[in-house]
């Protein structure tokens, strides 16, 4: 079942045809619409007003015409559903050249639901005070009982009537007023609370009263009548609420799926992975393939849900992964502690610059390391390659000069580069010291 | 260590080892790759064979696969059910973790449950071998992300540090320089040289921060586990 009962998508006529017919029958200066199209603005459906364009006719024409027409055997109500059913809406302006959304709700006017509710609620209440009061004199007479008995009884069409038209109003309000934005859930409950005190009242009266005396199988079903329509006045919010008990339970199935087949493929293509870089060694080109691979395979995994969020250490997460694929290295970043350095800032482009001189310079194993502290970020970068000397770096390379010393600089860090541990290879260290904590 | 007359002519007997994994094909890649210090003397795939064999060989040391299928308990990892089960009865075995990452999640739950630290499979074998003597003798196997994974556990990068030498929730200033360089990707004869200390010095202080991961209650550490389902 859908949210809205009127298809909109079949077009009663096509626009080629209607231009045949007008042309065939000489028509051609009335600016007519080609089809008949229900306005969006409407008063209860769009029939009306849509037919009277369509036909060039004054508006009150068209509804007298239906009004007439269904006093003649219900012509006009069938017309009208049918017009209803499967004349489309009209365009949703149109911008220039623009397509409407065909989601676009439509203006009611009318507020049949509040009216289909006071409708209810006055034969309702109409039936309970019959239902009440007859009995007095009915029961009066033991005789006449099987006489009155076979009479139906005063109450009996208000309360079959107002329960339809409470139904009516249950249905109206949830699948059609609900996607308008000027009635939403308040009329909605404000239309169900009303309906089911009055539907209840009835049924005890039934049931409770002195009706019962009179007509006690009469009254059992129509109490039941009434307690089924007040289960049908909130069908269509048992509907949705089953609906979405669905989708949940949808979501729990796929996410144990996914979970699964994670496990699954964690013991096998992850193992194999793992397996083929350990045979072709961490730096040649089918390790790194094994590498690059296996970690989008985890990050798919297992951080699908996390938001990958911008944050410096999944930033050069990512600038490792893919350093990884275009030079022989293997990147190592450890992260540490929280920082609240953002990858757009220049600690970042500098730690990028430091990452990418180490992997085309050195090769093999590097790695990184971020610690944020409260009041510093440090970043390391360490290579193992042969080192050089900054000092001997000529003036016209920029690398280090610039986009990695200068860059620090300039935004009021430090960078220094130097001899790893051991005189193996080269280790940039960069800090950007974040203000001083207050009251300190 | 036990001696039996195995000894070769540098006067220590070569290792003896178990390889538990559950993937055959990567058992017998890495007893081909391990040197010729160490031998292999039994394998298995899951946990009730690794049990069994670990307690029949009692060997040095014991490659222990992280995830392992046939555990009773799905709470735990294959390779931590295995360490429990198994642990008080072999008290000179070692246990070194594999593990098809190096990421936290995947090593914690067994260096808390005994294991002496940890290797990733796609290391070398030579890598594997070093690990294999040093968690034989005693050492703990760091690595990088596991020393940033302790940093972050034990509040080190917000200035948390143990007064007291017995602390088990905070670490000393020393072990936390010692984590900083080994995150940083120093080896521990790095570390040693970096720190003016000698390299038995750094293991030193590598083993007391194992002992602590394994010991200490410090919340994020419980917490951290558990919601992982770890411990």
């Amino acid at each position: 079942m859908g949210d809205d009962p009127e298809p909109t998508l079949i077009p009663v006529l096509d626009r080629r045809d209607r231009d045949v017919i007008c042309l065939d029958r000489g028509m051609t200066t009335a600016p007519v619409p080609r089809v008949l199209t229900r306005r969006r603005d409407c008063l209860v459906a769009g029939v009306a007003s849509g037919l009277a364009d369509h036909l060039g006719w004054p508006v009150w024409v068209v509804r007298a015409g239906f009004v007439a027409t269904a006093l003649v055997g219900g012509a006009g109500v069938l017309l009208y559903a049918w017009l209803w059913a499967f004349a489309p809406w009209e365009p949703a302006d149109a911008g220039p050249g623009g397509v409407a959304a065909p989601g676009a709700p439509a203006v009611r006017r009318a507020p049949v639901a509040a009216i289909l509710t006071g409708a209810a609620v006055v034969l309702l209440l109409v039936a309970i005070a019959l239902a009440a009061s007859a009995p007095a004199f009915e029961t009066s007479g033991g005789g006449g009982l099987t006489l009155e008995s076979a009479a139906s009884p005063g109450w009996l069409a208000p309360a079959l009537l107002g329960i339809a038209m409470a139904i009516a109003a249950a249905c109206w309000v949830s699948f059609i007023d609900r996607p308008d934005p000027r009635r939403g859930r308040r009329t909605e409950l404000i239309v169900r609370v009303l309906l089911t005190a009055s539907l209840g009242m009835l049924a005890v009266v039934l049931v409770a009263g002195p009706a019962a005396r009179a007509w006690p199988v009469l009254t059992l079903v129509l109490a039941l009548a009434a307690l089924i329509g007040i289960a049908l006045v909130y069908s269509p919010a048992l509907i949705a609420l089953w609906r979405d008990l669905n989708g949940e339970r949808v979501r729990r199935i796929r996410d144990e799926q996914r979970s699964e087949m994670a496990a699954h493929l964690h013991d096998s293509v992850l193992q194999t992975l793992a397996l083929i870089q350990n045979r072709a060694g961490a730096s040649s080109e089918v390790g790194r393939l094994a590498r690059a691979q296996e970690r989008e395979l985890r990050s798919w995994l297992y951080e699908g849900d996390a938001p990958a969020d911008s944050d410096l250490a999944s930033d050069l997460r990512d600038f490792a992964a893919a350093l990884e694929l275009d030079y022989p290295v293997r990147v190592d970043v450890v992260a540490v502690g929280i920082s609240e350095e953002r990858a757009s800032g220049e600690l970042a482009a500098a730690t990028r610059e430091a990452m990418l001189n180490a992997a085309r310079h050195a090769g093999g194993e590097i790695s990184v390391y971020l610690e944020g502290s409260p009041n510093a970020v440090d970043v390391y970068v360490r290579d193992r390659g042969p080192g050089f000397d900054p000092a001997a770096v000529p003036a016209d390379r920029l690398g280090v000069r610039e986009s990695i010393i200068g860059r620090m600089r300039r935004a009021g860090g430090s960078a220094t580069v130097r001899r790893g541990a051991g005189g193996v290879g080269t280790e940039v260290h960069l800090r950007f010291e974040t203000e001083v904590p207050r009251g300190g | 260590m036990a001696v039996d007359g195995g000894a070769d002519e540098s006067g220590r007997a070569p290792l003896r080892v178990v390889v538990v994994d559950d993937h055959s094909i990567f058992r017998s890649g890495l007893r081909a790759d391990l040197d010729t210090s160490i031998v292999v003397v039994g394998e298995a795939a899951d946990v009730g064979s690794a049990v069994e064999v670990i307690a029949a060989q009692r060997p040095d040391v014991v490659l222990l696969d992280v995830h392992l299928p046939g555990g009773v308990d799905p709470a735990v990892s294959g390779g931590a059910e295995v360490l429990r089960r198994v642990v008080a009865d072999v008290p000179d075995t070692r246990f070194l973790a594999l593990s098809v990452s190096d990421k936290a999640e995947d090593v914690v739950g067994v260096i808390r449950a005994g294991a002496r630290g940890y290797i990733t499979k796609g290391t070398s074998g030579a890598e594997v071998s070093a690990a294999v003597v040093a968690v034989a003798g005693g050492d703990a196997v760091f690595s990088p992300r596991l020393a940033g994974f302790v940093l972050d556990a034990f509040g080190a990068a917000v200035g948390e540090t143990a007064v007291a030498a017995d602390e088990l929730d905070r670490l000393s200033t020393r072990e936390q320089e010692v984590m900083r360089l080994i995150a940083r990707g120093y080896a521990y004869k790095e570390v040693a040289a970096t720190l003016f200390i000698s390299v038995k010095t750094v293991e030193t202080h590598v083993s007391s921060v194992l002992r602590k991961l394994q010991l200490s209650s410090r919340h994020e550490l419980t917490a951290w586990a558990t919601a992982r389902r770890l411990l």
